[in-house]
């Protein structure tokens, strides 16, 4: 088969159609980035809002997937120690892992972006100020605006600039549940607000509902190829919640904002992301009219995906599942190797895949990890060839 | 799967006053209502019943039940929240009673989420069912520091320390704050349990824990049996 541009291999992957080889979407944080950036001489390593995909375009990405959620604002943004730092939402964020560390240890922190192996500890940012915890609260909330012309604009300048030859998404993530339990109302509130203010929980969602459906549109308006909706729902070895209770609290409000999305146009690509097992609802997934599921992390519950491709696969196209807790970080480069050869094996065999690791890379993931997973999609992820033949 | 049933304890009748019923305050655990298993505990004291009766006979059946659902993904977080919340608020009402009859609880369990992470919903969960087993829990929160795993664990004496951590970043956080115990020449004294979603019982072999819990329930058990055996003492 002759080589196809970027733009047209990732849609015909997403059409079940034949592709000359498995379409990839690699993601990185800023650490990881930074680092790998420095091996192909490209400076601008930009993440979250911030996103520049010269590296992941070098890397062979097919897609360029551009992050406005309430995750672009907190997790790539360098955060001072003891500072707290607020979003758009309300919600206030902290840096973790320098509480009571002393000098010494937080110039060694300093190094992890020198050290070419992997990072002994990266500190992350977590949210730690939660702005509905009540419903005085939740009736004085005012909600962000979702036309904010500086989050969006730079999406019109990524369409400009590549979408002749690669495939453009904008990323919603968190959007629903995870938005409303890990950063407007907390996780241990949320649940328990489940049962004793049930208003409360409804009313959080609801407002996410709008204010994501709004978001989307506009950038569906810039002409986006697709929306990625994240939504954390999986817990290593099954659901957090009930998929009865997600089909009541999720399904419905992503319903809405499809149909909404579909009604401004008919061809956007629609892509569900969950990390964890969240396999009891892939089938609902399905029916959402969802064309695009993962990224399937292949250690706990989601641990067969020869059956979850058999079951689903015709139906909805798959991206991710190599796995990035053990294999990636900690793997022995065979090992690596191997690993990529068996994902293409049981996700890329009959079409309807991309290629990526289950999540971003991180500052855990040694560089010679890196290559080894670049070298091996490049051998093993070719249809016509072992194991895709 | 089997589908777990309520276990009624056998003979709970004989230690009960006459036409005493408990299956309100089972099915109360079991649903998580909290304000009914607050106001039948407070009955169940009022009619002298001994403390440690009202903890096996009349909260931990419905718990069980939960924990067991919970471990087959029967329930999922949410209910076994508010089952550990009512279970926990049976327990905070006879606590004292079972301290004045100079019952000591099972063991001390010091736990935490290890530095550099903030995650809490994994290990919050395991608390609170370590505490209504009958462990004294000291819980340190999250982005704890080996130092303060290691002073808390001398201060108090532990038999059992546990560390959570979420993400492959910080899981090796795991294995530094174990060194440090040895370090410090504490390691024989405490048993050390891992958990969260990065670690597998071959990490928990490689770091030098002594346990990995699966999930909550099986963490529970574990350190049942783990606070059985034998340590060196902290005197």
């Amino acid at each position: 088969m002759k080589e196809l541009l970027p733009r047209e291999r990732f849609t015909r992957a997403l059409r079940h159609e034949p592709v000359d080889r498995v379409p990839l979407l690699y993601r990185m944080k800023h650490e990881a980035k930074e680092k790998l950036a420095r091996v192909y001489g490209i400076t601008d390593a930009g993440t979250g809002r911030k996103h520049n995909p010269a590296l992941e375009l070098r890397l062979g990405n097919d897609a360029i997937i551009y992050q406005i959620g309430i995750n672009a604002d907190f997790s790539h943004r360098p955060i001072a120690i003891g500072e707290t730092w607020f979003n758009h939402f309300g919600v206030g964020y902290g840096k973790s892992g320098l509480k009571g560390r002393t000098p010494e240890e937080q110039v060694e922190f300093a190094k992890t972006q020198e050290f070419w192996g992997p990072a002994k500890v990266v500190p992350e940012n977590f949210p730690k100020h939660h702005p509905i915890t009540s419903l005085e609260e939740f009736k004085s909330y005012e909600w962000p605006d979702p036309a904010d012309q500086e989050m969006l604009a730079p999406i019109r300048d990524i369409c400009d600039r590549y979408q002749d030859d690669y495939f453009i998404i904008v990323d919603l993530s968190s959007t629903l549940i995870e938005a409303a339990y890990a950063h407007i109302v907390g996780t241990q509130n949320f649940f328990l607000y489940m049962f004793d203010q049930p208003e409360l929980i409804e009313g959080v969602l609801d407002g996410l509902t709008q204010y994501y459906t709004e978001l989307g549109l506009n950038a569906i308006r810039m002409g986006v190829d697709m929306i990625r909706v994240g939504d954390d729902v999986g817990a290593q070895q099954s659901m957090m919640v009930s998929p009865k209770q997600w089909r009541e609290l999720a399904r419905p409000r992503f319903e809405s904002m499809f149909n909404a999305f579909r009604k401004e146009n008919p061809d956007i690509f629609i892509k569900l992301h969950s990390c964890g097992d969240y396999s009891p609802i892939l089938g609902d997934e399905v029916e959402l009219g969802v064309h695009l599921s993962g990224l399937m992390q292949p250690t706990g519950g989601l641990k067969d995906q020869a059956e979850i491709k058999r079951k689903h696969g015709a139906d909805i196209a798959l991206v991710g599942g190599f796995d990035v807790q053990r294999l990636l970080p900690r793997g022995q480069v065979e090992a690596v190797r191997q690993g990529v050869c068996d994902v293409m094996k049981n996700l890329a065999t009959g079409g309807g895949y991309i290629f990526s690791p289950s999540h971003y890379i991180l500052a855990d993931v040694p560089v010679q990890n890196i290559f080894t997973m670049l070298e091996a999609q490049r051998d093993f992820g070719v249809y016509g060839k072992y194991p895709l033949n | 799967m089997t589908e777990p049933v309520l276990q009624i304890p056998e003979g709970w009748e004989a230690r009960a006053p006459e036409g005493w019923e408990w299956q309100t305050l089972w099915e109360a655990v079991e649903e998580g209502d909290h304000r009914y298993a607050h106001e039948r505990v407070e009955q169940a004291i009022e009619a002298n019943i001994d403390p440690r009766t009202i903890l096996d006979d009349g909260l931990f059946p419905g718990f069980t039940l939960q924990g067991d659902r919970f471990s087959e993904q029967i329930i999922f977080i949410p209910e076994m929240l508010i089952t550990a919340r009512a279970m926990k608020t049976g327990l905070a009402l006879i606590r004292p009673l079972l301290a004045a009859q100079a019952e000591k609880p099972v063991g001390t369990f010091v736990m935490g989420t290890v530095l550099g992470d903030m995650h809490d919903i994994g290990q919050s969960i395991v608390t609170i069912m370590l505490e209504n087993a009958g462990f004294n829990v000291i819980n340190l929160g999250t982005d704890v520091h080996p130092d303060r795993f290691i002073e808390t664990a001398r201060a108090e004496q532990a038999d059992l320390v546990g560390f959570s951590a979420l993400l492959s970043t910080t899981v090796y956080y795991q294995k530094v704050t174990i060194e440090e115990f040895v370090k410090a020449g504490h390691r024989g004294k405490v048993k050390i349990l891992v958990g969260g979603a990065p670690t597998t019982q071959e990490w928990a072999d490689e770091c030098g824990a002594d346990g990995w819990g699966r999930d909550a329930v099986q963490a529970v058990k574990l350190a049942l049996a783990l606070v059985k055996q034998p340590r060196e003492t902290w005197a």
